[in-house]
């Protein structure tokens, strides 16, 4: 039985604010029990396959230079610098 | 002029010199801006369509080399980058994101001539299946403005129905290309995995999601794919199509051609009328000589499960950089506590998204894995067996694209759980790489539903030929708008 708790829990870790998303947690609850319908899908012995890429198949790692400078569009970017909010811990 | 024809009349008809690109485009923003207040099918409108237009009939004029497309006016879901435009995602939390480039997809079009009339409404993010998600409100169903118009892609799907360009290209990670063409009665095309690039598509679950055309006929289905598909070197899960033409032959017959009918998704939980047309659609099948039979995919009944768990967990950590530092929507540059600034910069997505990013926390996390995402890994390598194993003996397997009616605004918003179990049909062709189609076959109480055909991988060709064949049985209302 998974508790509200937990799932305020893992909220926190992806940076989602609970108190301000208290109304959701019910329906992740709800969606999580839905989940254990796997259970039953006695796959237990099943292996898993992953797709793989050979290195050779991968695009070149070589800098690919950008048509125009991206830096610029920012917000607050200041010409020699970008400005990004104060942080305290 | 009338804007109610295929891509493929569009094309031919401006290479007679019986339409100019200039008029149709201009009729066509002209109809978004007189009926889109209410559809919603647009976030936002290219206002040098008309433009680019009268470029092409000069193009036209002088003899230069025009592009296959020859100024069709086309949509594109808004979470596939258009250089210098914006791209929401449906989403407060990208209001103001300018692309600074072209999605692949956008760039073949480009190039081929297509004209860019606007961006499309979604469930934010591509989360959902009826366009309810989209921060901006939903799209309206052209069929009964009371109704939803299905998604995520809904108002790639609505645009087309409701004539408000000649095609569209949404994307499609558990039906969302398949699900609003089917609630709108228009033909929509998932394609192989791999098929079309995913360069410039913003990343929800990479693994399993695809563009795919929304178009009028198959054949318009087959011509799109002819301009977007290819291998891309931006994109490594590309697959080199050779240079196949998905219109040619595309009127071959499927007689001998062998049909499996999905138990799973053909029996409990099934509106009876769309059972009643799937049955229909089977008939004219086997009027056309394919030999229908009935098979089963027993991991169906968990598709759905596994589909959402793993798309959740792909999602919590695509949707990580949404930090309000590399991306995000903008807030003053006060000091703030890092967590809180963190919180708060993320307060901006909406229900769904949260929800699916606190999932995509929960499923995958060290006490939970082997519980929910490990067995939802296996659910699908099962599932890709039972599935291959049937395409050894079947050309085809045939299903309803949504086992319910499309309903109203408002029915099932609140209850995460019903809403999931409308995904069904759809989410098996998703998990198993593998090509499916909805072809628009049946209208009850003038409301649409779409059958679906999926194939084997790289077998897009067959398929179309199928959905054509099929298409050819039926003849339909007209949209009452």
């Amino acid at each position: 039985m998974i508790t509200e708790k937990e799932i305020e829990h893992v909220s926190r870790l992806m940076r989602i604010d609970v108190d301000d998303h208290k109304e959701y947690v019910a329906k992740v609850h709800a969606v999580i029990e839905y989940f254990d319908i796997l259970d039953s899908a006695g796959v237990e012995s099943e292996e898993i396959s992953m797709p793989e890429v050979s290195i050779s198949g991968l695009r070149k790692d070589v800098h690919v230079p950008f048509d125009e400078k991206l830096i610029e569009k920012l917000n607050h970017y200041k010409g020699t610098y970008v400005r990004a909010p104060k942080m305290s811990s | 002029m009338n804007l109610k024809i295929s891509a493929l009349e569009y094309v031919q008809g401006v290479k007679n010199g019986d339409i100019s690109a200039e008029d149709f485009v201009a009729q066509t923003m002209d109809r978004i801006k007189s009926i889109d207040n209410n559809l919603c099918a647009f976030l936002s409108i290219n206002a040098d369509a008309v433009i680019q237009a009268r470029e092409i009939d000069k193009k036209i004029k002088s003899g230069k080399k025009v592009g296959d497309c020859f100024g069709m006016p086309v949509s594109i879901k808004d979470n596939i980058c258009i250089k210098d435009s914006k791209t929401t995602c449906a989403s407060k939390m990208l209001e103001n994101y300018i692309s600074p480039y072209d999605a692949t997809v956008i760039k073949r079009l480009r190039q081929q001539d297509a004209i860019f009339v606007g961006k499309t409404n979604m469930d934010e993010f591509a989360m959902g299946f009826t366009t309810e998600f989209s921060a901006y409100g939903p799209s309206k169903n052209p069929w009964n403005q009371d109704y939803v118009p299905g998604g995520s892609s809904g108002g790639s799907a609505v645009s087309v129905g409701a004539f408000e360009c000649v095609a569209s290209l949404g994307s499609d990670t558990g039906g969302s290309v398949r699900n609003p063409a089917s609630f709108c009665s228009a033909v929509g095309y998932k394609p192989t995995y791999g098929l079309i690039s995913r360069y410039g598509l913003v990343s929800y679950a990479n693994s399993i999601e695809q563009i795919g055309p929304i178009c009028r006929t198959v054949k318009d289905a087959a011509f799109m794919l002819n301009m977007i598909s290819g291998v891309d070197s931006n994109d490594n899960t590309t697959i080199d199509s050779r240079g196949t033409d998905y219109l040619q032959d595309i009127e071959c017959d499927i007689e001998g051609k062998k049909i499996g009918i999905v138990k799973e998704m053909t029996g409990e939980g099934t509106d009876p009328a769309v059972l009643s047309a799937t049955k229909d659609a089977i008939s004219k099948l086997e009027g056309l000589g394919a030999i229908c039979e009935e098979v089963s995919v027993g991991m169906t009944k968990y598709s759905v499960a596994a589909y959402y768990t793993i798309t959740a967990t792909e999602a919590g950590s695509n949707l990580a950089r949404y930090d309000n530092l590399r991306y995000g929507y903008d807030f003053p540059l006060e000091g703030y506590e890092y967590n809180s600034y963190i919180a708060k910069a993320r307060r901006n997505f909406g229900p769904e998204v949260t929800r699916r990013i606190i999932i995509g926390g929960f499923v995958p996390s060290a006490g939970h894995a082997g519980r929910y995402f490990l067995k939802a890994l296996k659910v699908k390598s099962k599932l890709t067996k039972e599935v291959n194993e049937l395409f050894k003996r079947f050309d085809f397997l045939v299903s309803p694209t949504v086992p319910v009616l499309p309903f109203k605004l408002g029915e099932k918003i609140d209850d995460p759980v019903s809403l999931l179990a409308i995904d069904i049909n759809t989410v098996t062709a998703n998990l198993t790489a593998k090509p499916a189609v909805s072809v628009p076959f049946s209208n009850h109480n003038g409301l649409p539903i779409g059958i679906q055909l999926m194939a084997d991988s790289l077998q897009d060709k067959s398929l179309l030929q199928a959905a054509y064949a099929l298409e050819q049985t039926v003849s339909l209302p007209e949209v009452p708008i």
